[in-house]
Order: C-alpha cells, then sequence, then structure tokens
C-alpha cells in the first residue's frame, strides 16, 4: 500500500508490516494504523509513522538501550487486551522528545508503547509508579546510550526485522 | 458540565457501557469505580493531560528533525 508522509514522500509499505494500534496514543486517539521505519541499523532512533496522517510521525526508541535496567510492570490485562501469551512476543518503544534551544532529548519512560510483536497489535500504557519519569533525559544518561545489539528485547527484534527501511 | 449528586454505593452510567462507581468517601478523598470497555483508556486527569501534551510536544518537534543529525549530536556529547 502507498502511504503518504510529509517526511519521507510517498512510500510503499507491505500492510503486513503495520502496527495496529487498538488502544489509543494519547491525544491522537483517531490514528489507528503505523508503520516502524528504521534508517539503518546503527541509528537507535526509529520513526512511527502514522499511516493515516502524513504529517504525523513519532521519534522511538528501545527504552532498553537509554535504561538498561527498564522493565517496567506491565499489568496482565495489558497484555490480555493485545492477545500477548508469549513474553518474548512484548516490544517495548518509549517515545522521543527533541527540543532545540537548549538542544535537550527525552523519552518518555511513564508510558511507553507496549507490542504485541506476534500480532503488531499495540497500545501507549501508563505506569502507575511516577519513578519512570515522562521526560527521562537522554543526554543526561549518554553513557548509556547503546549501539544496536544483545540488549534488544526478543519481541522488539522481531517487529525490527519485519519493517520497512525508511528514506533519506 | 452534568452535576449529578451521589450517594455512598451509588452509581453514574455513561452510555451503554461506562458506569461510574462511588466505592468510598474519606475526608476530602472519593474512591471511584469504573466500569468501562477495555479499550476506552481511563486515567487520572493530570496524568491523561500530562501524556497526551507529551505525545503532542513529540509529535510536533519531530517534524523539523533528522535522526542522523540528533546521533551525530547524541554521539559528539557522548564523547565530550
Amino acid at each position: 500500500m502507498k502511504i503518504k508522509t510529509s517526511r519521507f514522500g510517498t512510500i510503499e509499505v507491505a500492510e503486513e508490516e503495520f502496527i495496529y494500534i487498538k488502544g489509543a496514543i494519547l491525544g491522537f486517539e483517531r490514528l489507528t494504523r503505523f508503520v516502524l521505519l528504521i534508517r539503518d541499523d546503527r541509528n537507535p532512533l526509529w520513526w512511527l509513522q502514522a499511516v493515516d496522517d502524513p504529517a504525523v510521525a513519532f521519534v522511538v526508541v528501545n527504552p532498553r538501550l537509554i535504561k538498561r535496567d527498564y522493565d517496567p510492570p506491565v499489568y496482565e490485562s495489558e497484555l490480555e487486551f493485545l492477545d500477548i501469551r508469549d513474553k518474548d512476543d512484548i516490544a517495548l518503544l518509549a517515545i522521543v522528545t527533541i527540543r532545540s534551544n537548549p538542544f535537550r532529548v527525552t523519552a518518555n519512560l511513564r508510558a511507553p508503547l507496549l507490542i504485541n510483536a506476534a500480532n503488531r497489535m499495540g497500545n501507549q500504557i501508563v505506569l502507575e509508579e511516577p519513578a519512570y519519569h515522562v521526560q527521562f533525559d537522554i543526554l543526561d544518561h549518554r553513557q548509556e546510550l547503546q549501539e544496536m545489539g544483545s540488549e534488544e528485547g526478543k519481541g522488539l527484534e522481531r517487529l525490527a526485522k519485519q519493517t520497512c527501511a525508511a528514506p533519506a | 458540565m452534568l452535576i449529578l449528586t451521589r450517594k455512598l454505593g451509588e452509581a453514574v452510567n455513561i452510555g451503554s457501557e461506562i458506569k461510574v462507581t462511588v466505592l468510598d468517601i474519606k475526608g476530602n478523598s472519593v474512591r471511584i469505580g469504573v466500569e468501562a470497555p477495555r479499550q476506552v483508556a481511563v486515567h487520572r486527569s493530570e496524568i491523561y493531560e500530562l501524556i497526551q501534551e507529551q505525545n503532542t510536544q513529540a509529535a510536533a518537534m519531530a517534524a523539523e528533525i533528522s535522526l542522523d543529525e540528533i546521533l551525530g549530536h547524541l554521539r559528539k556529547e557522548k564523547e565530550k
């Protein structure tokens, strides 16, 4: 299927690569179909492009690349909602906010995207524990910013495999 | 805004699928129970607004950046 994007122009994406948001990305309830665009293996920052709105794209990152011990408690009901039966199907992504003047890059670790790598259904979950920061500063933790590698979760790895290469 | 008075244990139905029940009242705290279909996101308002605002900001800023540029910047910062 051809999808229009304001950043990458028109791109061709197989529908099997879509990620379906079954709940909501808060504030973007009307958008339910997304596609993950990965520019190259060395850049841990990926795009999550809305299929039905060319202008909406989020920068996302594997939260474990910026906080190694990130392993938030996910409610059974959240797993059930997305029909996640195997822990290896869990893929977590954090939405990144980038600001200039002053340059600041933060990841939302409080409300990650939970995705079932098996059926590609996802939802933005909100963690009860305020110790998970909404604006987790990546620059403050840049020592920990890892390149893609063994730290990556199995679910995320599978999700990344079946995904579109982002045009330059 | 519709304003209704409810006693402890009483409830309000919103449409056919959402029910809000007053479970407990202590001083100025009220515990409420919400029954809603799973696809309806139920959050405390301040959290909902916080996340919504963060998402909106993330999408707005993403319109103007190049990831390679950001990564270059992060790597440079890392070397310092």
